[in-house]
């Protein structure tokens, strides 16, 4: 099924997305992408893109300037405002997981996701946080093994 | 590959192949049995899984659909995914994490020890710890786990670092990087860990115990095994003399298909494991087949979990090397002057971005959310796992929703117990303790995930009233069928299920070796 959703509508999205996980950090390329996921999830699921159509349309008429033009607290409030709403929820179900594995957001956030063709993180630090002692690895009593004390 | 006629009654059938059903067959197929193994999942391998979360959760998990209802968070927060568990061969052990710990003795006399608890379906284990250590000892040394019968201990990581300081700060004794099923040296034929992490998504190295790597190989070189992936059982099938006879399945071209059995085990973890029973009911069995005490599918259990994320000024790069390798088991002791019963263990976690977002605070966005995953990198994690309360309508029943077969799918109904209220809000303040005490500026709170550990449902009784099997997991109303999963517990102690399961099953083994000849070579 083809969307209908306008560049427009498309656009707004990703403002929408911006707002709604204000990271400031993040470039356009991630929020550009959720919104994608958003969209193709829509194109599969006729609820979720009529929910859309009429949603992003409301959006823009919840105050006198349109919403992508509003002031990011003001921008928040209208987004709190809508937060139960099917169309919102819809878009947060698949946006947060479209976002926070895109791979640009990993290398923001220092994640270095897939590790066995490198070998592991054995030679690569998976040990070496050293702003605390080492501290011992081996049990102090036996836990598996101790009887109830009470 | 060994094939069994379709018509031969002589054989061993055992609906699931992780940890459970892996085992039996591996116990039983040494022993000469001839063994059918079905497997609703596909065959997968080290080289097939990937290194990314949503990936791998889609190639492997349980994904058709369950339904819901109670009170518990998860029927908001993941209304159709009540549990995670795995469909594949090697079940839920490809993406288990390997905690080992056993039970305690009196978590085997849990009504006797507790006493009356309101609201709770409390039931003494028609077995005790010291009929169960041999098996203990067999399943520590088959698995290879860490800190035990010579096995080395795993390395600390990064999360084990900070978690261990804390501990040690907030006066913990007993923590350490084991008990855990996973190599920190080479043995028994699989390499030592290379710290690679993803654990949850299946480990392509194999130096994490599965059934998949160990039991199901040393099966097939037995040439007893058939191993039949993608093949859903039914129903069970049975005869005029209410013993069963067979089962059916649906094969990968959709066939329905009767193999014929001697014996009958069912390993498909515990929802799915009181779905079928509950499916098998005939004019015999109206209620389900091994279900004339009416406690198929109740009690069921999830163990009480949450974790517990503390954000440092500092590094922590939690993710790099084994998901979980660190255990405090301090709070697991028998103490019930905390305000509820029951004990818990505290367990390092990691996840990457994209789970930890997910999770971290189910449906959550906006400003806040956007600065804990800001904090990702300086994250350590913790989960929280300790005995939640048996409750009769805790419990599996067949739900109008249908499966791509047209068959009733499992609606889960859970409700949690006053106790596991009490003792989640206290492992979740020690949790964020142990991360203050090492200069954690914020600690987070996470709900529990859709279940890991599924428990109960087809609990072992002394008495055929009080459940539906017996002290080797032998159903009282069937002699030749068995459940070899965690339906079997009868309470759900603090400790991760797996050893025990593998300990009950390798006991089974040689319970129906010795009690059944048919089928012998
Ligand atoms: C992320 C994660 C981490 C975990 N970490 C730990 C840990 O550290 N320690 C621990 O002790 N436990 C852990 N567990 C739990 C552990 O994986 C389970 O306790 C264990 O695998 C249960 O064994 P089982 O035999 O009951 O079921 P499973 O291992 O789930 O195997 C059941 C199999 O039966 C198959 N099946 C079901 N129904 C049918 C049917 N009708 N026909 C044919 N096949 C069927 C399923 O496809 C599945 O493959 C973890 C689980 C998860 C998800």
């Amino acid at each position: 099924m083809p969307t209908l959703l306008s560049d427009d509508q498309r656009r707004l999205l990703v403002d929408l997305l911006r707002a709604a996980f204000p990271h400031d950090t993040f470039p356009m390329g991630p929020y550009e992408r959720a919104a994608q996921a958003v969209v193709d999830a829509a194109a599969a699921n006729p609820r979720l893109q009529a929910q859309l159509l009429q949603g992003l349309d409301d959006l823009d008429r919840q105050r006198e300037v349109p919403f992508s033009r509003l002031d990011p607290d003001i921008a928040a409030v209208v987004l709190r405002g809508i937060a139960d709403t099917p169309f919102f929820t819809g878009i947060v179900d698949v946006a947060v997981v479209a976002l926070y594995d895109d791979h640009e957001v990993w290398d923001v956030l220092g994640y270095e996701g897939a590790s066995y063709d490198k070998g592991g993180y054995i030679d690569r630090g998976f040990n070496d946080l050293d702003w605390l002692p080492d501290p011992r690895i081996e049990s102090y009593g036996d836990d598996s093994r101790q009887e109830a004390s009470a | 590959m060994t094939r069994f006629d379709y018509d031969d009654s002589d054989v061993v059938v055992i609906v699931g192949s992780g940890a459970g059903g892996g085992t039996l067959a591996h116990e039983l197929c040494r022993r000469g049995f001839k063994t059918v193994v079905l497997e609703a999942g596909p065959h997968l391998t080290g080289e097939d899984y990937h290194n990314d979360e949503w990936a791998a959760f889609g190639q492997m998990a349980w994904t058709d659909p369950r339904t819901t209802s109670g009170s518990w968070a998860i029927a908001d927060d993941f209304p159709n995914l009540p549990a995670w568990i795995v469909k594949a061969v090697g079940g839920t052990t490809t993406h288990w994490a390997g905690a080992c710990p056993r039970f305690k003795s009196h978590e085997f006399a849990a009504r006797t020890t507790y006493g009356d608890i309101e609201g709770a379906d409390l039931l003494d284990w028609p077995i005790t710890l010291s009929e169960l250590e041999p098996y203990y000892d067999q399943a520590e040394i088959k698995m290879g786990v860490t800190h035990r019968h010579g096995r080395p201990p795993l390395p600390a990581n990064n999360n084990y670092k900070v978690f261990a300081n804390g501990a040690d700060k907030l006066g913990y004794r007993d923590y350490s990087t084991g008990p855990y099923a996973t190599n920190a040296e080479p043995y028994d034929g699989r390499p030592a860990s290379i710290q690679d992490g993803f654990n949850f998504q299946g480990d392509k190295h194999g130096s994490k115990w599965s059934t998949l790597v160990a039991e199901l190989p040393k099966a097939e070189a037995t040439g007893n095994l058939d191993l039949r992936p993608d093949s859903q059982a039914v129903q069970i099938l049975h005869g005029p003399d209410g013993r069963a006879t067979g089962v059916l399945y649906v094969d990968r071209n959709g066939t329905l298909r009767r193999q014929r059995a001697a014996v009958v085990s069912v390993a498909g973890n515990s929802i799915e494991t009181a779905r079928l029973l509950l499916l098998s009911a005939s004019t015999r069995f109206p209620d389900g087949m091994a279900n004339s005490s009416g406690q198929v599918g109740r009690n069921y259990m999830r163990h009480t979990t949450g974790t517990v994320w503390g954000q440092f000024d500092k590094p922590v790069r939690m993710y790099r090397g084994e998901t979980m390798a660190g255990v405090i088991a301090d709070e697991s002791r028998l103490d019930t002057g905390r305000g509820f019963v029951g004990g818990y263990y505290m367990q390092t976690i990691a996840l990457g971005p994209a789970f930890f977002a997910k999770f971290v605070a189910p449906g959550s966005w906006g400003p806040k959310l956007a600065e804990i995953v800001d904090g990702y990198l300086n994250t350590a994690g913790m989960w929280i796992v300790g005995e939640d309360m048996p409750q009769g309508t805790n419990r599996i029943t067949l739900s109008d929703t249908v499966d791509e077969h047209g068959i009733p799918v499992a609606n889960v109904h859970f409700d949690d117990h006053p106790n596991d209220v009490a003792m989640r809000r206290h492992g979740q303040q020690q949790g964020a303790a142990v991360y203050k005490a090492v200069g954690a500026h914020r600690t987070i709170e996470t709900p529990p995930y859709p279940s890991t550990h599924n428990l109960g449902t087809c609990r072992m009784s002394q008495r055929p009233g009080d459940g539906v099997v017996d002290r080797f997991g032998r159903a009282h109303d069937v002699p030749n069928l068995f459940v070899t999963d965690g339906s079997v517990f009868t309470t759900g102690a603090a400790a991760n299920p797996t050893l025990t399961i593998v300990a009950l099953a390798t006991r089974q083994a040689d319970f129906i070796a010795s009690d059944f000849r048919t089928g012998r070579n």
